[in-house]
């Protein structure tokens, strides 16, 4: 071939996809149509959550066409993942990008969806959203949005960069079919838990909540502008809350140093990392500031 | 950015080049079953190729890049790889420059066709997938390209183009709306092959499912 620009952004785009495609999967879980997965370690396969739909008798078709028998390691609905484990190891483990994708660059959408091999289809990072409640019962800090076309079976598969590094993971299952991409790094923290403990671990407080306007007086106390807080209104016995002391009628205010205004701040704060240790927990008490400390726990699913 | 005006300057020159030298062998297939599709020239002694879906059973007329009118001889067909060859005479023909082997998933394609009647028309995509579908009803299964370059009516038998301006495949169906389906060059290769040294064959369809691009 000559070598005008075309051929060497072709080469490009190709070798990009050669080089992911390595590691992208087909994932047999489901009665109808296969989806696609990435290898995430030697023996772990990172894939779409929606298209597991059994426990059992899974099969994964890595890039060179030996199929191997998969058992569910775990799995996260929040976040549409699950990680499957095979029964002999993979050689490509796929590899995450370095930075975060930017809108505009160019990016490859990768499936596996059948026999026929690897499938691609070129566009660019089109948005960068979030946070976003998820239809599970989750809630997805950021996701990303491209004009690439996901084509059916695609879910589990990678949204790529040009040199082949993955970006995120597509799903078609977290927005009412409408394809979404779990950022790379949101991916790889779900999958590390998964793989640890075979689901996602989360903070647990055990209280009931409800979001309250602060009155001005409150505000100026907090010597910060922030009027809505959640009022406790309820707290679980031998809860962490509880022996914390948090109290019916407080006024949650922040955690660990964040303000908290509504529902899903208290539960993105509420994450593993504080899982065990003492975290502050800011509050309005009869209209005065108060942190105290609770020795948060895990969230039992 | 000045890096990318400097690209995006020499992408124009390539996409330039690319379009004016497959423009000079894109032909016109007027069939009498489905109006009009596209097709190339594959030989300059005038053998042109497109779709056996394109070829009605009179012998159809062919709309050269100059806008010569000539009528066509059919030398053979093919329903099963939905090829049809023609012969035409004319001089100062010039033949495409068939790619020497598969195209690669990722690769940038080109398609040429005249959709819905506007001719000359080209539209880019990649290559979404390279390989042989099972369909259900068939004995045997095809290697076909897929690309995301979109297709409409009057594109079947027109090349799809690599960046070299190679012919990687001839266009030749719509599936599911948003991916379209091009019989690889080496099987056209064949097929011009066994055409030249059969003439006059035919074979019928083996391939109920798949919807031609009219």
């Amino acid at each position: 071939m000559a070598k005008n620009v075309l051929v060497e952004l072709s080469e490009a785009l190709a070798n990009a996809a050669e080089q992911a495609g390595g590691a992208t999967v087909l994932v047999n879980a489901r009665r109808r149509l296969p989806g696609s997965g990435i290898v995430y370690a030697a023996d772990l396969i990172l894939t779409a959550d929606h298209i597991v739909e059994r426990d059992e008798d899974i099969t994964v078709l890595l890039a060179d066409g030996t199929d191997i028998p998969a058992k569910l390691a775990g799995r996260d609905p929040g976040s549409d993942l699950a990680l499957l484990r095979l029964e002999h190891a993979a050689a490509a483990i796929a590899a995450p990008a370095s930075e975060a994708a930017r809108v505009g660059q160019l990016a490859l959408v990768l499936g596996r969806p059948g026999s026929e091999g690897l499938q691609a289809s070129l566009g660019v990072v089109s948005a960068i959203g979030g946070p976003v409640r998820t239809g599970r019962g989750g809630m997805l800090e950021r996701y990303i949005r491209t004009d690439a076309i996901s084509y059916p079976g695609f879910s589990g598969g990678p949204l790529v960069d040009a040199s082949g590094k993955v970006l995120g993971i597509n799903t078609s299952g977290l927005a009412r079919g409408m394809p979404l991409t779990i950022p790379a790094d949101l991916a790889w923290q779900v999958a590390g838990s998964l793989a640890a403990h075979g689901h996602v671990l989360r903070g647990y407080l055990g209280i009931r909540s409800q979001p309250v306007e602060i009155p001005a007086a409150g505000q100026k106390a907090l010597k910060r502008e922030q009027a809505i807080g959640l009022l406790i209104v309820g707290v679980e016995a031998d809860s962490p809350a509880s022996s914390g002391d948090l109290m019916v009628g407080d006024i949650l205010v922040g955690v660990a140093g964040a303000p908290v205004t509504d529902h899903d701040e208290l539960y993105s704060h509420l994450s593993a990392e504080w899982i065990g240790k003492a975290t502050p927990i800011e509050l309005l008490r009869a209209g005065l500031p108060k942190v105290v400390n609770v020795t948060v726990g895990e969230r039992k699913l | 950015m000045q890096n990318f005006l400097k690209f995006s300057v020499t992408l124009r020159e390539a996409l330039d080049e690319l379009v004016q030298s497959l423009q000079s062998s894109l032909v016109v297939v007027r069939g009498h079953r489905f109006g009009a599709g596209a097709g190339i020239i594959w030989d300059s002694s005038g053998l042109i190729l497109t779709n056996q879906h394109v070829v009605g059973e009179d012998p159809p007329v062919v709309l050269l890049p100059d806008n010569r009118e000539v009528e066509a001889r059919l030398v053979a067909q093919d329903a099963q790889v939905d090829l049809a060859l023609l012969a035409v005479q004319a001089p100062d023909l010039t033949a495409v420059r068939p790619a020497p082997s598969l195209p690669r998933v990722g690769e940038m394609v080109f398609a040429f066709g005249h959709p819905w009647g506007q001719r000359g028309y080209v539209t880019s995509g990649i290559v979404s997938a390279v390989g042989a579908p099972r369909t259900a009803g068939s004995q045997h299964s095809l290697m076909v390209i897929r690309t995301d370059a979109p297709l409409a009516p009057g594109n079947s038998g027109g090349p799809l183009v690599n960046g070299a301006g190679e012919v990687v495949g001839i266009n030749a169906m719509i599936v599911g709306g948003d991916q379209s389906i091009a019989i690889p060059v080496s099987v056209a290769h064949t097929f011009v092959q066994n055409a030249l040294a059969h003439p006059g064959s035919a074979r019928p369809p083996d391939r109920p499912d798949l919807q031609g691009v009219l």
